[in-house]
Formats: C-alpha cells, sequence, structure tokens
C-alpha cells in the first residue's frame, strides 16, 4: 500500500511541478515585484517600496481614462462579437453545399496572429494609402479620406471593429456547437403548436444554449480584456491615449519605460479585478437572473 | 606495453598543451538577425586566421529577448568576454558595475585619433567613462525626393528649417495627395520633436541634449516654444493621418512621394536603394535652425569587455580588429549604419557615393553641427519617451496648449534632477 502511495505521488508530481512553475510561480513571483522597484536600472537591485507602484499608477491623470476605454473596449467588442457569431451559427447550423469550404473561410480570422492583424489592418485603415480609404473614395462615398486610426473621434471605433471581425468566429464555433445539441423533437413540437421563427428562437433556442452562451461571454471578456495585440499592432494606445487600455499600458510600461514593478503591479489590478468580475458574473448567471 | 602507455602518454600530454593554449572568447549580440549574424561570423574567421590560438564563440540570442539574457548572464558572472552594448542599454548595463572601462585601451589606441567627432562623447554617456568602444552610429540627416520637389522648382535641399517648411507649404496640396514633410508621430518620435526644438537654439550643452550650457532646461526657455510652434506648422504640411506614423509609414510615404521631405537614420539607406534606387532619393545634412545650428544626436552600438574577463586584452585586440577601416566598412555596410572610422569615408567607395553626403557635411562642419547626447544614463530616460510621445499627440490634437506640454517636459525633468 506503502509503494503505491509513492507510485501515485511520484506519477501525479510532474503535473504539479508543471502547474507550480507555469502558473503558481509566475503569478506569486509578479506579486512580490509589484511590491517593489525593479527597473532595468536595478535589475541586480530590487527593492520593497510598499504601494508605491500601485499609487502611481491610481493617481496617474490618465488611469481613470484607459479604464474608461477599457469598459468601452470590453463591452462594444463582446457585444457585437456575440450578436454576429450568433446569427453565424444560426446560418451554418443547417447543412448546405459547400458549408464545409464557407465554414473554413469564415472562421480564417481566428487562426491568425493578434499582432499580424494588427499590422493587417493597420495598413487597410492607414488614412493615407489605406485601400478601404481608396475603395471608400473610388465608391464616391468620401470626398477626403478618413484617419480611421490617427482620428480620436474614430480611432477607438476602429479598434472594436478589428476585433468584433477577430472575435465572430469563435462566438459562432462555440454557439454552433451548442445549437447542434439542442433537440430536434423540440421544434417539430413547437411547430405543430404553431409557434413562430422568432418564438422558437427566443423559447427553445436561446433558453437551451444559455449556459453556452454565459461561459462564452465570460470567457470573450476575459481574453478580450488581456488583448493588447490588436491595439498594440495598430495604434499603441493613441492618438494621444484615445485607445489606450490596461493591458496595453502594461505592455508600454515594460518596453517604453522599462518599469517591471509598475508592470507587474498593473497586472496584479488587472487580474484582481477581472476576478471579482468573475465572480460577480457567474453568480448573477447562475441566479437566472442573466437574461438575454 | 610499458613503451605503448609511454607514446599514448607524450600524445595526451602534446594534445593537452596545443587545447591549452587555444583560447576561447565568449561574444554576445543583441540585434540578431540571419544577415548580420552572417556578416559577423566573417569577421570573426578574418579574426580567428589572424590569431591562431584564438577562437571566438559567438552566442546569438533572438532579439527580443536579447537585453535581458545578456543582463542576466552579466550579472550572474556567467562566462562572457564581449558584449554588444547599444545606446539604449549601456547606463544599465555599467551601471552593474560588470563592464570594464576602456580608457586605459583607447589612451594607447590608435583608432581614437579617427574616430567621427562625438563617437567618444557619446560613449561616455555613463560617468564620463567609455564602457563600450561605439562600431557604428546612427545619425539623422534630411532625405528628400529631388524628382518630386523638382516639379515646383526647388531643386536644392533646404539650408535652413525656415527654408524647409517654406518648401513644405509650397508643394502641400492635399487635393493632389501631395504634402511636404514627412512626420513621425508614434514609436519613439522623441528625437524627431528635438531636431526641430533645439534648433532654435545655439547654447545647447554638449553633454545633454536637454539642457542649455547655462545648465537650466531648454523648456523654461522662449525659444522651446517657438520650437514646438514650428514643429506644429510642420505638422500642417503633413498628412494628418502621420501623427499615428512609426518608421514603416514614414518609408512608405517617402517612396510613394506623398511627402519628400524626411528625416530618417542611415538604415533607412539600405531599404530606400531597394524599394527606390539610389539615384532617386538624396540626402543632405540637417536644416539649420534660428540659432543657426543644429544638434544632432549619435545612436551607437558597439562591443563591451567584461570586467570578469580572464582575456582582455585579446578582447580588445578583437575590438580594435573590428574598428579597423575595413572591417568597419564591410560590418556597417550590411548594417546600415555609418562606420566609425573618419577614413572609411574617405577609402570605401560605397561611404564615398553620393548618398552619404549628408552626414559627411555634418562631420566636417563642426561649427554648425553640434554633436550633443541624450541623457539616458537618467533612469527618467526610458518613462520620457512615452510622456513625450503621448503628450506632443495631444499638443498635436490641440488638446494640449504647447505651453503646458513644455511645463510638463520640465517638471518631469526636474524632478529626474535634471537642470538647476
Amino acid at each position: 500500500m506503502k509503494r503505491l502511495r509513492f507510485w501515485i505521488f511520484l506519477m501525479l508530481l510532474p503535473t504539479f511541478a508543471l502547474i507550480f512553475f507555469i502558473n503558481l510561480y509566475p503569478l506569486v513571483r509578479g506579486g512580490v515585484i509589484s511590491f517593489q522597484r525593479l527597473t532595468v536600472f536595478t535589475l541586480n537591485r530590487p527593492r520593497f517600496i510598499g504601494f508605491e507602484n500601485y499609487r502611481t499608477l491610481i493617481t496617474d491623470p490618465n488611469f481613470w481614462n484607459i479604464i474608461l476605454n477599457t469598459v468601452v473596449w470590453i463591452f462594444f467588442s463582446v457585444l457585437f462579437q456575440l450578436v454576429f457569431g450568433f446569427i453565424l451559427a444560426l446560418l451554418l447550423v443547417k447543412p448546405f453545399k459547400g458549408r464545409g469550404l464557407y465554414m473554413g473561410v469564415v472562421f480564417y480570422p481566428w487562426a491568425l496572429s493578434g499582432f499580424a492583424i494588427g499590422l493587417l489592418w493597420s495598413w487597410i485603415l492607414n488614412g493615407q494609402f489605406g485601400i478601404l480609404n481608396d475603395i471608400l473614395i473610388k465608391l464616391h462615398l468620401i470626398k477626403q479620406p478618413i484617419s480611421f486610426l490617427s482620428d480620436p473621434r474614430f480611432a477607438m471605433f476602429s479598434v472594436i471593429m478589428i476585433n468584433v471581425w477577430y472575435g465572430i468566429p469563435f462566438f459562432a464555433i462555440m454557439l454552433l456547437a451548442a445549437l447542434q445539441s439542442v433537440p430536434k423533437e423540440l421544434y417539430e413540437a413547437a411547430q405543430i403548436d404553431g409557434a413562430t421563427m422568432w418564438h422558437r428562437l427566443v423559447r427553445i433556442t436561446i433558453p437551451c444554449i444559455k449556459p453556452a452562451i454565459t461561459s462564452t461571454v465570460l470567457l470573450r471578456i476575459i481574453w478580450v480584456m488581456n488583448f493588447p495585440d490588436i491595439i498594440y499592432g495598430t495604434t499603441r494606445g493613441g492618438p494621444a491615449g484615445a485607445t489606450n487600455i490596461l493591458s496595453v499600458q502594461m505592455i508600454n510600461i515594460v518596453y517604453y519605460q522599462n518599469n517591471f514593478g509598475k508592470a507587474s503591479a498593473l497586472g496584479i489590478i488587472i487580474t484582481g479585478v477581472l476576478l471579482a468580475f468573475s465572480v460577480a458574473y457567474l453568480i448573477v448567471a447562475e441566479k437566472g437572473a442573466f437574461e438575454l | 606495453m610499458r613503451k605503448f602507455s609511454f607514446v599514448v602518454l607524450i600524445v595526451l600530454l602534446f594534445v593537452g598543451l596545443v587545447f591549452a593554449e587555444t583560447v576561447t572568447l565568449r561574444v554576445i549580440q543583441v540585434f540578431t538577425s540571419p544577415l548580420r549574424t552572417k556578416v559577423l561570423e566573417e569577421i570573426i574567421s578574418k579574426f580567428e586566421a589572424q590569431n591562431p590560438g584564438v577562437k571566438v564563440e559567438l552566442i546569438s540570442p533572438p532579439y527580443e529577448t536579447a537585453y535581458q539574457k545578456i543582463y542576466l548572464m552579466v550579472s550572474a558572472e556567467e562566462p562572457l568576454d564581449i558584449v554588444e552594448v547599444g545606446d539604449w542599454s549601456l547606463s544599465a548595463l555599467a551601471s552593474m558595475g560588470k563592464l570594464l572601462s576602456l580608457e586605459p585601451y583607447l589612451a594607447q589606441s590608435q583608432l581614437t585619433g579617427h574616430l567621427v567627432p562625438g563617437v567618444l562623447d557619446a560613449a561616455r554617456t555613463y560617468k564620463n567613462t567609455a564602457y563600450l568602444l561605439p562600431n557604428a552610429i546612427y545619425v539623422k540627416t534630411l532625405f528628400f525626393r529631388p524628382e518630386i520637389t523638382s516639379k515646383y522648382n526647388l531643386n536644392n535641399a533646404p539650408a535652413t528649417m525656415e527654408q524647409l517648411l517654406e518648401f513644405c507649404r509650397a508643394i502641400t496640396k492635399p487635393e493632389q495627395n501631395q504634402y511636404g514633410f514627412d512626420f513621425r508621430g508614434k514609436g519613439y518620435p522623441t528625437a524627431f520633436i528635438d531636431i526641430v526644438m533645439t534648433s532654435f537654439f545655439d547654447d545647447i550643452d554638449p553633454n545633454c541634449m536637454y539642457l542649455k550650457k547655462d545648465g537650466k532646461l531648454i523648456f523654461e526657455d522662449k525659444r522651446a516654444l517657438d520650437g514646438i510652434n514650428f514643429y506644429l506648422e510642420l505638422f500642417k504640411t503633413a498628412p494628418k493621418d502621420s501623427i499615428n506614423w512609426g518608421f514603416d509609414e514614414q518609408v512608405n510615404s517617402f517612396v510613394s512621394g506623398i511627402t519628400p521631405y524626411l528625416f530618417q537614420d542611415p538604415d533607412t539607406v539600405g531599404l530606400l536603394n531597394e524599394l527606390l534606387g539610389s539615384d532617386r532619393y538624396r540626402t543632405a545634412p540637417l536644416p539649420l535652425g534660428k540659432g543657426g545650428k543644429a544638434y544632432p544626436t549619435i545612436g551607437f552600438a558597439g562591443w563591451g569587455i567584461t570586467s570578469y574577463s580572464k582575456y582582455k586584452d585579446i578582447a580588445w585586440k578583437f575590438l580594435e580588429f573590428f574598428n579597423s577601416p575595413e572591417i568597419n566598412a564591410l560590418w556597417c555596410k550590411d548594417y546600415g549604419a555609418l562606420p566609425v572610422d573618419m577614413r572609411v569615408y574617405d577609402i570605401d567607395p560605397y561611404f564615398k557615393s553620393d548618398i552619404f553626403h549628408g552626414w559627411t557635411v555634418m562631420f566636417g562642419d563642426t561649427q554648425h553641427y553640434q554633436f550633443t547626447k541624450y541623457p539616458l544614463d537618467n533612469e527618467a530616460w526610458s518613462e520620457w519617451n512615452e510622456l513625450h510621445e503621448s503628450t506632443m499627440q495631444q499638443v498635436l490634437l490641440g488638446k494640449m496648449k504647447p505651453e503646458t506640454a513644455l511645463k510638463t517636459w520640465a517638471d518631469f525633468w526636474k524632478k529626474a534632477g535634471l537642470g538647476k
């Protein structure tokens, strides 16, 4: 028996080690660093400075603007991804000729790297030699090119649009899988009772796939919040902070300021916000108070 | 059997002796790229051929993680003899105390007499001691497109900033998608702002771009405001979109001819030769400002020696070999940087060519072109770039007054201990 226990322990060890080194250790280390003054200049001699990093972050006059940007970025990105992803899933649920190929094309953005998408779109949306402006001008829809990424009025809208384009496939995949598991009998019964398309959607489809929607939305909110790639690839948070969100600011602090302590503090803040949000969201969703 | 053992022993001893004489220098590079590594290996094999008994082992970490790796290796005193040091990493590395002062070697070297003006001063950024020997430098100059500007009867390069603005205004025709100045709004625009702003001065501290000779910050001087306002005028001759332009967009716009006046570094030459051809653009010295001067800074990269290296003298030999005119020319040509040895500009056909006109004029005219340095040894430097970029963008968008930006900058540097 003792021998067996030893073997069990030995077999489990790699998993524990992996989780420890890949998840737990960086988290704890990040937490420790967030209380230190650690920059490239003090790599050898970090010193503890209490909550100084947190204080500088929160008292930064731009901080609340960044928070607001983050909320706008998450809300509209996820909302439009959900709506369009759901529509796409509904279109794809019934088999038709060439569906495989069509799905392949539609799901393609999801396979691309975020930074690559950022770079790609920054050329498409370029206000001077971007292809989108060119098309709009040739169609006589606009006279002057629009500075999609360099005008603070359009910049946030533009990056959200890119993110929506990128994120639709994920919702479509998740919701399509859920749609396919809805029992056919329910629809047949509803049809006999004379339910309209709208009724079937609202009374059968959505309630049946609600758990999938809930979990996908939660996942996406967390991912979108931690997804600086597109913004970093297009505007780096500019112009003048118009598209700066928490995760982009974290990268800027690491690469521009080389201040690892401050970046870790921001990382911990992000983790805290997400944790609080996830708990609240799950409680509400579990209670059934979450309706779409 | 005994005889056999004896022979084996002798052979082993001999082999041991041979190997004991081989010195291995461990060299680590930062800006790794396949092309660059090839040239570096070529230079190393030439060095090895000249110095039997010396082997050079090259370590090439991927660029993204190179700095971090070097910081860690050096701080842990892992076996390294020569490390690549750039202007941005010099102070961080030197402050660890693991880099050797090269001053004793430089005092005896013949190379120092031939260096481009300002290079040694730039290398002495940290505590006025040279901890590296630069082998490649970056200095911004004016690039322009005669075939575009000549359509507007502008055949020569602007000699002054006033002229530059005048030329840019003359050719700016938004309805024809023709603009003047190739503006940089994103991704380290610091140097572009500073070139224009400091051209309004004539008393910049040769040791610090942001100080006047009287030790006060330039941002508190009236001329700084004139500089920003002038910069805003230049921005009006650039596409509005350029507030979001980095290096790629700048080059693209220059190549397509939308903005035919560009300030850039020598690494743009290789790109332009490929995209445009060397006959379709020219370089000229930076336009002089109201103060009658221009203040370029020198960006640099080179080799440093670790303070704990066992083979310091041989390492220096490698550094000297690397900076000899022929090798320096070979190195910089591929790298897209400027050679540090003035002799290269006389002997090498590539660097002698017209394309490098802008730089050779600036290097030869120390009266009008005064090289100065950024406060790279100040810890606040890395934070500065982000602040400078975002506040400047706000000024460009009209969300912040130039006076407010100047005050923000002055306060920032005062807090960092710069200026009286």
